[in-house]
This record gives structure tokens, sequence and C-alpha cells, in this order.
């Protein structure tokens, strides 16, 4: 105890000794001069044009015309053609629309993205005899001299004789579900290079076409979009490329977006098909630059690959391909988050986030400022939105959805339930709409929020609340919630939080001091999404309480720290980009950012618990039917060591649920690397076990043999500091493993 | 303070704790004024004066130097109930490390009186 306290003192002591060092990424108040680039306004806002003069700037990006990088079209695939919406075939009638009792059809289980399986031999008694029944090793892990930019976040999907699941760099795989053995294997040599913030892919995405008589290759095929950009169709049976789709069972992503490099842009959610069309969207790094590549959403036919339509936030009206030297126009809000298809309203929905430069919004035009951070109901006949709903205006908090959303039938006042969606938030405020209409159902407020720090850039006078929903986030933070393990890091963190502005959750970005974003960018619900149990109809939330710690630097200052975009000539990988610190090159300003925490123990500077699971009551009033922290202490501690303990102090976590008809809720999502069973009525953990590396996935459940399995991906998360593997691990009953 | 060549093993470990606690005591001083002075909590620096204190009467072999620091750590309870009630979860950061200290410095109070007293004869020879 006493040694451990000494340690405690000699860490408080260094920090003293160097509290800005320890923080240097912040400016002191008042150090690194005037903003050297001059406020934006008309004249200077427009994405440059063919003929701008190049930004000269040793830590600029080259021209959004200039020629994409090599490897950037990764399979060197020519251009894909285009055809009209009336040419897509009718859709034949898919697994997911109704899956079949023993079946994981799609990322969400159903269209509805529920999570929800009717399986039953797994109830609050019988798992608890619950053992590993095999393992699958993918093989995508980090090599020595790679970076950890790993987290697989793979929930498989089952259908029929197939478990197929894709690897962390995007090798799609068939298992059988019983044994696990590799029934086929399609590699797609996705680069290191390719890999942006991470190496994920959540799922793949089954598709029966209605073309291709059922006895012939790619009737039945696998659709999945690569990190490099690639949609990629085979065949289901043998895991061959479908030579009708596309080139060769292949799609090249990167035509019409203009300059790029390996890494900047990459698809890591498996894509929806709507009444016959693919939808696409991507992700685009963070924080790197004003006209980085655009965040266009891409119909293609499922059947033939050809392109059908986009959404170009730039170009409202205009749904064709780019030709010649033109591309979507850059800097657009993207999607990352997994969309969710409506065929009945012919409908799909696009979880949004922020335009590129994401800290500071001075620079976006208003058709960005309406659909960013938001819910945008495309028409998949013609890519052009029905409706938008936004949950942070003018977002600059990186309150990005990342969310799937998922539809339920909401009991109304009368016998005829609405068809409902539920918009879970980074916020915390999870949003219940109308999905034919976007219009709320359950009551919003708009409420006053703060006004904006620096000049050339105001805030939105108010933002939305659902106050019909359970917060999912806590109180304000107050300087007593900081926290440590002794007095010395808790009068640390208080002067952190003294030290920076806050005045909740909508805290504007500031250039003078820090300040605190909570929720923040890993707050609230993230990409675990939620499940739903329409029997019972209750939702399962797991989500966190992590604040960030972020100041806008001047370009001088994010000069002198080296930072520029990944597509900048000079750049060198590991050189500030990432998610981290970002240079936001096109902007008066650069982003420094961490956790809240203090930086020599890794531990964060408030009080748990840092993650949460809740179940609300969708039938009866949305009531919370309990609450609880979610993750123990045992692989979690100062310095990142682990303390063995098994206090519940809820850590963060990533990765979402499953709900039962045996009455159970499968998750693992917490970064002490252990799946649980929880009883759904009464919040009881009645089953855990821990996983040989992090828990960040969805996982997800099926029936083989007449026997339920559990199937979790322990792939571990780079960001979420927990170990990396490359294995699939599947649960059963000892009666299931014995066959 | 005068030096003289047969200390103990525990008087030592008694200077080594006088040490801890005036260098904990100066972080409290210099880090909880700038905390006061951002508008926060005052107790740091007010308890930080105590512990600076506490830590130089122990390195003059003093016993005082122990009792301030148990008042310093009486006014830290107090001062912890009063900001976060009965919460163990937060009584941790605040009174766990003290409390732990002050255990062994009340195991001083005999080494610090034999030190006390030794000084008291040698002065009166």
């Amino acid at each position: 105890m006493r040694r451990s306290y000494l340690l405690a003192t000699a860490a408080g002591l260094a920090l003293a000794c160097s509290p800005l060092a320890a923080n240097a990424q912040f400016a002191p108040a008042g150090s690194g001069g005037p903003p050297s680039a001059t406020i934006p306004g008309p004249g200077n806002a427009d994405e440059p044009k063919e003929n701008t003069p190049p930004n000269s700037s040793y830590f600029a990006g080259p021209s959004p015309y200039a020629p994409q990088a090599p490897g950037v079209n990764a399979a060197n695939l020519p251009d894909i053609e285009s055809i009209d919406a009336s040419q897509v075939p009718a859709m034949a009638p898919q697994q997911s629309a109704t899956p079949a009792r023993e079946d994981w059809p799609a990322y969400g289980r159903d269209d509805k993205a529920t999570r929800y399986s009717p399986l039953t031999e797994l109830n609050p008694e019988t798992v608890k005899r619950l053992e590993p029944a095999f393992v699958y090793h993918t093989g995508s892990y980090p090599r020595p001299g790679q970076a950890n930019k790993w987290a697989a976040e793979t929930t498989p999907i089952k259908v029929g004789d197939g478990l197929y699941m894709c690897s962390a760099q995007n090798d799609i795989i068939k298992l059988d579900p019983a044994t696990g053995k590799e029934i086929w294997r399609r590699n797609l040599g996705v680069k290191y290079e390719a890999i942006p913030y991470t190496a994920a892919c959540k799922g793949v995405t089954y598709f029966t076409s209605s073309v291709v008589p059922e006895d012939e290759p790619c009737h039945n095929r696998i659709i999945e979009g690569t990190l490099d950009m690639r949609l990629v169709a085979v065949d289901a049976a043998t895991g061959a490329f479908c030579p009708a789709f596309g080139h060769n069972g292949q799609v090249n992503l990167m035509q019409g977006l203009g300059e790029s490099v390996p890494g900047f842009v990459a698809m890591t959610a498996p894509p929806p098909v709507v009444n016959g069309v693919v939808v696409v969207n991507h992700e685009v790094l963070d924080g790197q630059r004003r006209w980085a590549p655009s965040g266009v959403v891409r119909g293609y036919d499922a059947e033939s690959g050809k392109f059908v339509w986009a959404w170009d936030v730039g170009n409202p009206d205009d749904h064709s391909q780019p030709t010649g030297n033109r591309h979507y126009s850059r800097g657009t809000p993207n999607s990352w988050a997994t969309m969710t298809g409506d065929n009945e309203q012919g409908l799909v929905y696009v979880p949004t986030g922020n335009s590129a430069g994401d800290y500071f919004s001075g620079l976006r035009s208003p058709a960005e400022n309406a659909v960013s951070t938001s819910v945008v109901a495309l028409d998949v006949k013609s890519g052009s939105p029905r409706w938008v709903y936004q949950t942070t205006r003018k977002d600059v908090w990186d309150y990005d959805m990342g969310s799937q959303v998922t539809m339920m039938d909401m009991p109304g006042s009368d016998d005829t339930p609405t068809p409902a969606l539920i918009v879970p938030t980074k916020r915390g405020q999870t949003f219940v709409l109308d999905r034919r209409t976007g219009k709320p159902i359950l009551p919003v407020e708009e409420r006053p929020a703060p006004a904006g720090n620096v000049p050339g850039d105001s805030r939105a006078p108010t933002q939305p609340w659902s106050v019909g929903m359970p917060a999912l986030r806590m109180p304000e933070l107050k300087e007593k919630d900081m926290w440590g393990m002794s007095p010395l890091d808790q009068l640390y963190c208080r002067i952190k939080f003294r030290s920076a502005h806050y005045d909740g959750e909508f805290t504007a970005p500031s250039l003078d001091k820090p300040w605190i974003m909570y929720p923040g960018n890993n707050g609230g619900s993230d990409w675990g999404s939620m499940s739903y149990d329409p029997q019972s109809g209750i939702l399962i939330a797991n989500w966190n309480a992590s604040p960030m710690y972020a100041q806008l630097i001047t370009r001088k200052k994010a000069d002198s720290l080296g930072l520029m975009p990944i597509d900048d000539p000079n750049y060198k990988p590991g050189a500030g980009a990432a998610e981290g610190n970002g240079p936001m090159e096109g902007t008066p300003y650069a982003i420094a950012i961490a956790p809240f925490w203090d930086p020599v123990t890794k531990m964060l500077c408030h009080r748990p618990p840092y993650g949460m699971i809740t179940a609300i009551d969708m039938k009866h009033g949305q009531k919370v039917l309990w609450q609880h922290p979610l993750g123990t202490a045992r692989a979690n501690g100062p310095w990142g060591l682990p303390t063995g303990l098994s206090w519940e102090i809820g850590t963060p976590n990533n990765g979402g649920s499953v709900v039962t008809a045996g009455g159970l809720i499968f998750i693992a999502a917490a970064t002490d690397n252990m799946i649980r069973a929880i009883d759904e009525h009464t919040g009881k953990v009645v089953w855990s076990a821990v996983l040989p590396g992090g828990g960040q996935a969805n996982p997800m459940t099926y029936e083989a043999n007449g026997h339920q399995y559990v199937a979790i991906m322990a792939g571990g998360h780079h960001f979420m500091m927990t170990p990396i593997t490359d294995q699939l691990v599947v649960y059963a009953l000892p009666d299931a493993i014995k066959h | 303070m005068p030096i003289t060549n047969n200390r103990t093993l525990t008087e030592w470990l008694t200077l080594l704790l006088g040490v801890v606690i005036l260098l904990v005591g100066l972080f409290f001083v210099i880090a909880g004024g700038d905390l006061a002075m951002l508008g926060g909590s005052t107790y740091y620096v007010l308890c930080g004066i105590v512990l600076v204190a506490s830590g130089v009467f122990m390195l003059m072999g003093r016993t005082l130097g122990a009792f301030l620091y148990l008042a310093a750590l009486a006014y830290t309870w107090v001062w912890s109930l009063w900001e976060v009630g009965f919460s163990p979860v937060d009584l941790l950061p605040r009174a766990f490390g003290p409390t732990i200290l002050g255990i062994l410095v009340a195991l001083t109070i005999p080494v610090l009186r034999r030190m006390e007293s030794r000084r008291t004869l040698r002065g009166a020879v």
C-alpha cells in the first residue's frame, strides 16, 4: 500500500513539475500569436477550382484536381458504367426480410436491425453452462513494424449452412456454423497502407439474386465494401467472384472522388440492399483538411454492380457520376455508420457525420449544415432525401452518428402502431421518429446553446433535446467530480478542469484555452447501436461517459507540431494524423485533442462509471427498467496495469448487444475483455467469460444442429487499448460441443 | 539540528516520511494555489500549508510534525465528507492515501519522542 502511494506521490510530483510538458499540445493561454490565416468569408470559403493556384505550404495537401495516388484504385479496375434506376431488376425476397428462426442473416439480424433473436435454448438458467465451442483465427493483426490500427469490430452473419464473416482486412470467409471449420476463404489483398483510422470490417451482406437462377453460382452472394474502397460480390456457396457484378465481381468506389491517397477514405460497414440497390457510404479520415474527399453516398445495382445514383450534398440536383476531371463535392459530411434499408418505404436511413475540418464550421455551406449529424432518409430510386432529421446543429463536437438506426412499431393511442425509427446519438439523446416523415413521435425540446468562442464561427442558438426518452448521459461535470488514485492526481485534474472552458454539452470550441466536450465523440451511443426486443418492448442501450479535452490551435502552432493532412506529399505515417491532433488544413485552425485524462497514469480525470447499460420499456412510457455500470476494473488501472478487481466500475465500452427470446442479453464491449449474459428483465449478470482479446464488436447468436451458439469477435480495439487478436470465439452448451 | 552518528533505521524512515510529507505539502501549496486562483477549491492550498509545516517539524525531529499531519488528516476527512458524503468511490482519491500515510505517521510518534528526549538530554549536558 505504502509503496503504491509513494509511486503515486512520485507521479504527482512529476506532474507538478511539468503540467504543461505532459500536455504540450495544449497551448497556454495567449501563446502562439494570432491565427496566421484570415478569417474566412465570401471569396475564400469555396472549394478550390481547377485553376486555383496550389497551396505551396509544406503542410498543405494537393489540389482536389491532382491525380489519385497509386494504390487508391486498389485493384486497378476500369470505370463502372451507369444505369437508370428503372433498369434495376425487381428484388427477390431476401433472407433478412423474414429471417429463419435459426439464422442471423444481416448485420442487425433483420431488415429492422433489431438484434433480436427468437432462440430460447439459452435462458438465464441454461446459460450458466455455456462453454467455448470453437475459435477461428482470421489472420489479420498488426505485424512487426506496423502501427496498431486494429479493431476488427466484426459481426458474422449466419444463413443456412454458413457463418459468413470478414477479417479486419476484408478477406471474406465462410465457416461451418457448428464446427468453425473454414469452408472457403476469398482473400482480397487489402494492404496495410489502406487502413484509415482503424482496420475494421463490421460485416458482410447476404443478397439473393432475382436474375441468376437458383442452381447457378451467385444466386446467393456475399457483398462487402472494403477498406480500400472496393465493392465486392462473391458466390455464397464457393466464394468465387461473381463475374456479372462490376468487373469480375468488383467495383472501384474511388471513381469520381478526385484526389486522394490510400487510407484517406474507407468502408467499414456492411452496405444494405434496398429494393435491389446496394447503398454504399464511407468514412473520411477526420480532422485532415477542409477539402477532403467527398462524403458522397451512392447506389449501385446489386445484380450488375452498375452505378445507379449519387447523393452529393454539394450538387444536390446532379445524381450522376462525375465525368472527365470533375469529382463529387469535397469536404461534405461523411457517413461511416451502418445504414438501415426500408424496402417498404423505399428508403435508406443514412446516419451522417459532420463536414471535413470537424471543429471549425465557419467554412461550411448551408447545404452541408442542413444534413450534417442527422439521419437522412434517401429515396433509393433517385438518391434524393425524402426527409432529414438533424440531431446536432452545426456540429463542432464530432457528435457524428455512429449507430445503426433500428425500426420498431410504436404503439399509438389507437390500435394502429406508428412505423418508428429509433435514432441513438453520441449525445445520449435518443430520438424516436416516424419513419415515413422523419417527424419526432416523442417530444423534442429546443434548448438554448452557448454562443461561439472564435471569430467567424457562430454557433446555433438552440439544440434539440429528446425529452421523451431517458437521457443516456451523466449530469454536467463539476470540479468535485474529478477523480484519481490520490489527492495528487485529483488535484492535477481539478486544475485541468478549471483551466478549460466548460458550459455544458455544447461548450463552443476555443482558441484561448482548452474546452471540454462531454459526452464527447466517444460518449453516448456509438456504432454498437441498440438492440430491441419486439416481444417485450425492451430497448437495450450501452453507452459511454468519457469526455474529451480539446483546443483549437493556430496554424503556426500546428505547423510547429508538424501537423499535416494525410495526403500532404511530406506526410509520414504516425506524424500526427489519425483522429487525434488534426491539421484541419484549409481552415484557420488545427485541433489538439485527447481524452480528458491524466496523461501520466492514463486514467480518465473524472469519477467512474465510464460505461453503462440501460434497459428502456418502450411500450409503457419509455421508463428505465434497470441501469447499471458495465465492465469491471479487472483489466484496467493506473498506467494501464490490470488491477484484477471484480469491482463493476463501469469501463468505457465499444460494441453492442444482442437480445433473445430466451430473456438474455449478450454483450462484450467493455474494456475488461469479458463477454456477459445479462437477464433482460432484471439486469443481473447471469454468465460471463474472459475473452482472449478485447470484445469490441457486436455479438450475434444462431442455431446449428439444433443447438444455440453465441459468437463474438474478440479483436480488441487500438483506441480502447484492449488486446488485439484475430480470434472469433463461439460459445455453446456442452451438449452441442459433443456432436 | 545536531547530526549524530547513531541514528537508527526507524529514525531514517521517519525522516524519509518527513521528506515525503514536505514534498506533498509543497505540491499542495503550489498546485493548490493555482487551483484556488482559477476559482477552484481552497482545500489543497490550506492543507498544503499545514503539510509543509508538518514535514519541516518532522525533519527537525519534533513530535509536533506528526501531530500537524494528523490535524491535516482530520481536516481532510471533514472536508471530504462535506464535499462528497459517504461515497466510497469519491472518498478513494481524497482520503485513502492520506489515511495510509497517517497510519505511518502515527507509528513515527514514539520515534520522534525518542529523538526529542535525546536532544533534550544532550541540550541539558
